[in-house]
């Protein structure tokens, strides 16, 4: 297998964006991508193209949304595929593209996510989020996907003795991170006050403990170790990655405050990267809902179940702490466009990486070696890359 | 799209729906609910016979959904309960499963309390009453 490295990026502001569509949303961060390389790509250089999606466009499924949007941006003939894992569709369509560039397939790939939500009722969007789980098992008790964290987040608190106010803290801090960021969704402070007090959603939960529904988009070019020269400099290489999955129920998995899939992802790529979790510098991980981010501090190995929360409540997580965990603002702040994230999420590691953090406040000093965590449904699915500025 | 049941796929799983039929497989004796193809435990994929779980168990965790966030099949039971409790129940034989807690529902929902499956309406689509298992809390049992 050879090495590859992420070359270029871009990705789209995520929020709210009623006159673009999947197309345009695509080519907003397609053409981003190609103008952050280094020493300049032309378009028809890419060999082959994963995109993630979930609804494939407003809700409904859309065959062949991958050739679709590559003939959008001129590249009609680039041997192009869908991918889905629910919410960790991008991270799966990342996977895709680099083992496509590892095996020798092709020198250079695109890796891509999309998602347009917010043309979605929230009655229909309700339905689409809905089938990520365990459809005739789960949904048909009357649960949602804030239901499902909500009764993971239920039981942590009872084993760990984590507390209401603690959940809202991972709130609190990535929403200070999100304000920084240009492209958040959501560029609000909140306090703890703010989590406790919002609308309820589902107990322990409010509206302030969930993601929000998101338009979106992101692009990766990855090339092989050998041509790297050819566009960069600065490459920054996948030094390890990994996939995993489990029983998309809850009811039928063996322990609900960790996931298997992460656990089985992040093992696999640190095996890889031949590192361990304290050689990462920074990590964008997947907070779909505030005890997400309590879940993935644990099956990354940032520190045991249990005791991770100290993490949070001694500000290591915070930027300028030992171990910043989403600067960019999380799926919290930052926005949640499904499709989208496992490669926004590669985005803002690549920048933070390079010092192109945009807004100087919110740049990490000196990292070296990031993370980024993937997650489809409630722990169904998980992906997580090891990345490494190297030049 | 959605997250649709048809009525022919409800009407397969009628059995579990209503009675709480398992599986046992043969090989390990792992209790298996719902019916899978494959053992969770010893992977064999035949010699499963059907088994009568008790219907009895504890709260393992739960949630309570708040009128405004249920799922659209469920809207019409929030806007009228105001907002409804779903637990996650670990049953006397081991398996685990998800469901709505039914009326009384105490004052707090504390994990580890008695339940008892009961049968009741869940919902309707396409004009049809689909009924199915919830739980009620045992008054007075540790
Ligand atoms: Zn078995």
């Amino acid at each position: 297998m050879r090495r590859v490295a992420i070359i270029g990026a871009g990705q789209t502001p995520y929020g709210d964006f009623p006159e673009l569509g999947v197309k345009e949303l695509f080519a907003m961060a397609f053409k981003e991508a190609i103008e952050s390389v280094d020493k300049g790509i032309a378009p028809h250089e890419i060999q082959q193209a994963f995109i993630g999606s979930l609804s494939a466009g407003s809700g409904f499924q859309l065959g062949q949304l991958a050739p679709l949007l590559m003939g959008h941006v001129g590249l009609p003939n680039v041997p192009a595929v869908r991918v889905e894992n629910a919410c960790a569709s991008g991270g799966f369509a990342l996977y895709n593209a680099i083992n496509a560039v590892a095996s020798g397939q092709c020198d250079v790939a695109l890796a891509a996510g999309v998602e347009k939500m917010r043309d979605v009722s929230s009655t229909k969007a309700k339905y689409w989020l809905g089938i990520s789980g365990d459809t005739e098992f789960e949904r048909l008790a009357g649960l949602t996907f804030a239901g499902i964290y909500a009764i993971i987040a239920r039981r942590y608190m009872e084993e760990y003795g984590l507390t209401r106010e603690q959940l809202a803290k991972v709130a609190v801090k990535n929403h200070y991170h999100g304000k920084m960021n240009p492209k958040a969704q959501f560029r609000q402070e909140i306090t703890v006050e703010t989590v406790l007090k919002g609308a309820p959603v589902a107990d322990p939960f409010t509206v302030w403990d969930c993601s929000p529904t998101s338009d979106g988009a992101a692009v990766v070019l990855l090339c092989s170790e050998d041509r790297v020269k050819e566009f960069t400099d600065h490459p920054v290489f996948i030094i390890g990655y990994g996939i995993g999955s489990d029983y998309l129920a809850l009811q039928d998995r063996d322990s609900i405050t960790s996931f298997k899939a992460t656990r089985q992802a992040s093992t696999r790529a640190y095996r890889m990267a031949g590192i361990t979790p304290k050689e990462i510098d920074f990590a964008e991980v997947h907070d779909c809902f505030t005890i997400a981010e309590i879940l993935a501090y644990g099956d990354l190995g940032f520190g045991e179940k249990g005791e991770v929360i100290r993490l949070l409540e001694e500000g290591e997580t915070y930027l300028g702490g030992r171990l910043p965990v989403n600067v960019s603002g999380g799926l919290k702040s930052k926005g949640h466009p499904i499709g989208a994230t496992g490669c926004g999420q590669a985005y803002e590691v690549f920048n933070q990486l390079l010092g192109r953090a945009k807004n100087p406040e919110r740049q990490i000093k000196n990292a070296e070696v990031g993370l980024s965590h993937n997650v489809g449904g409630s722990g169904g699915t998980a992906a997580v890359f090891i990345y490494r500025r190297e030049g | 799209m959605g997250a649709h049941i048809s009525i022919p796929m409800y009407q397969r799983a009628v059995k579990q729906r209503y009675r709480l039929v398992g599986l046992k497989c043969s090989n390990c004796g792992q209790i298996i609910f719902p019916p899978k193809a494959g053992c969770k435990s010893c992977g064999a994929l035949d010699n499963f016979t059907e088994v009568q779980l008790s219907g009895r168990g504890k709260i393992y965790s739960y949630t309570v959904i708040a009128g405004a966030g249920a799922p659209p099949e469920f809207s019409e039971e929030a806007a009228y309960r105001g907002a409804y409790p779903v637990v996650l129940v670990e049953l006397e034989e081991g398996p685990r499963i998800i469901a709505q807690l039914t009326e009384p529902v105490p004052a707090e929902i504390k994990i580890g309390m008695p339940v008892e499956m009961v049968l009741r309406q869940i919902y309707t689509e396409e004009d049809v009453i689909r009924y199915g298992y919830k739980f009620k809390v045992l008054e007075g049992e540790k």
